[in-house]
């Protein structure tokens, strides 16, 4: 089985996405006979056209990228729209997506997914589903348990799309907890991650008392 | 009112939204609000690179140093921000969309809670309500609206702003300049 995965994170080879998605693809290649191509939009910028021409030779198409204010970022959009061309003509090719975000809860990236599906059917594609998580920002500084579950989900997720082609739907429910988070958690995760994830880094560059500058006041 | 348009079609030949826009601009004019329109073809943004800079290092302000600085400096000055784009592939366009990532610098890191969700912190008092302006594609349907609407929903709490209105270039200039007057 071939698999084209496409990184449409702004940080490219450095990204959650490319980190968690590594893990998906080693469970992929333990199929014999499995082969994957990855190719990341930000290499492409320049020349969509070109990736356009990948993914409709391709024959089963991952596109990865971040949650950026509630969508896709806007160098994915042009990539999307690169595809346009193509609209109705992909009835050969399987495609899914990969949703990641910053937010703990999995439920932030629902509405991209809907989009993404959309686009899918647009396209003319057959839409294999989406890996949809939360909370994969900062993964350097969770707990090691966390930092595991994303490992053996998309090792597994990886490992049974290598076999049958197909994206695993209890697989993806797991890995997708927590999708919202009870209230009484919120007060407790939320000082956790202000501090744990951004006052050390603001405290590193000198400059955790200048946090709520206002340098575009009016 | 303080108004800011942000034009966002990537064709200048697509008179059908340059005109509406065209017109729609005058008559806020006229209805004495004070009207600023950015066309984001004509400026120079580059896309968001995820370096969080703009938290955690210079707070407040992007790293990349382009027009993308000054929509977001409007943005928080305007009572009102106006996003006009064309539905493509069934979401604002992708000049939009580049340009309005590079708004993260006006929120702060921290988390809160909004309505039992994570969100971020306010960096400014005041936020502007947010509306859309848009062109259906030749397939749109109520699903894609549906979507896109979502969408813009999440967007303006996540952007601690609120969502005004959305509408579309077939209905009426008249139409959409009363939208104004309710938001
Ligand atoms: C401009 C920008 C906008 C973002 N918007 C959201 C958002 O709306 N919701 C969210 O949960 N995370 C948001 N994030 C966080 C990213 O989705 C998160 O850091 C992600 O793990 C980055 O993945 P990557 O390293 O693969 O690019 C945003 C980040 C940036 C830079």
């Amino acid at each position: 089985m071939r698999l084209t995965f496409i990184n449409g994170s702004p940080r490219g080879s450095k990204s959650n996405t490319a980190k968690v998605m590594d893990y998906f693809i080693q469970g992929f290649l333990e199929t014999p006979g499995n082969s994957c191509e990855i190719q990341f939009i930000t290499r492409h910028r320049g020349d969509l056209n070109a990736l356009a021409g990948i993914f409709s030779a391709a024959e089963r198409v991952l596109i990865g990228f971040p949650l950026y204010i509630d969508a896709m970022p806007g160098s994915v959009k042009e990539f999307f729209e690169s595809l346009t061309p193509l609209a109705g003509r992909c009835r050969n090719i399987e495609l899914g997506f990969v949703i990641q975000c910053g937010f703990p809860e999995t439920h932030q990236n629902r509405f991209a997914e809907r989009y993404c599906e959309k686009l899918a059917r647009r396209l003319g594609c057959c839409y294999m589903g989406s890996i949809v998580k939360g909370g994969l920002e900062g993964m350097a500084i969770q707990p090691k348990f966390l930092t595991d579950k994303y490992e053996y989900f998309f090792h597994a997720l990886g490992l049974e799309f290598g076999k049958s082609g197909k994206l695993d739907p209890v697989l993806l429910e797991k890995l997708s907890r927590p999708e919202h988070i009870r209230q009484e958690d919120l007060a407790n995760l939320i000082p956790f991650i202000n501090k744990a994830l951004w006052d050390d880094q603001l405290e590193k560059n000198g400059v955790l008392d200048r946090s709520f500058d206002r340098p575009l006041e009016p | 009112m303080k108004l800011l348009i942000i034009n966002g079609n990537p064709s200048p030949g697509n008179t059908l939204f340059e005109e509406f826009t065209r017109d729609f601009i005058s008559g806020l004019r006229d209805a004495g609000h004070q009207v600023r329109e950015f066309v984001l073809r004509d400026m120079k943004i580059k896309p968001c690179t995820g370096c969080f800079a703009c938290w955690v290092k210079t707070p407040g302000i992007c790293s990349i140093d382009d027009d993308g600085r000054k929509v977001a400096r409007e943005f928080i000055a305007s009572d009102h921000v106006i996003i006009a784009s064309p539905l493509i592939m069934g979401f604002v366009s992708a000049l939009t969309k580049n340009a309005f990532d590079r708004n993260i610098p006006l929120v702060h890191p921290h988390l809160e809670a909004v309505d039992g969700e994570t969100h971020h912190k306010k960096r400014y008092d005041r936020h502007p309500a947010i509306s859309f302006l848009l062109q259906r594609e030749p397939f749109t349907d109520d699903e894609d609206i549906a979507i896109a609407t979502a969408i813009f929903k999440r967007e303006s709490i996540n952007l601690r702003s609120t969502l005004g209105f959305i509408r579309f270039i077939d209905t009426p200039v008249k139409e959409v300049l009363d939208a104004i007057n309710i938001h």
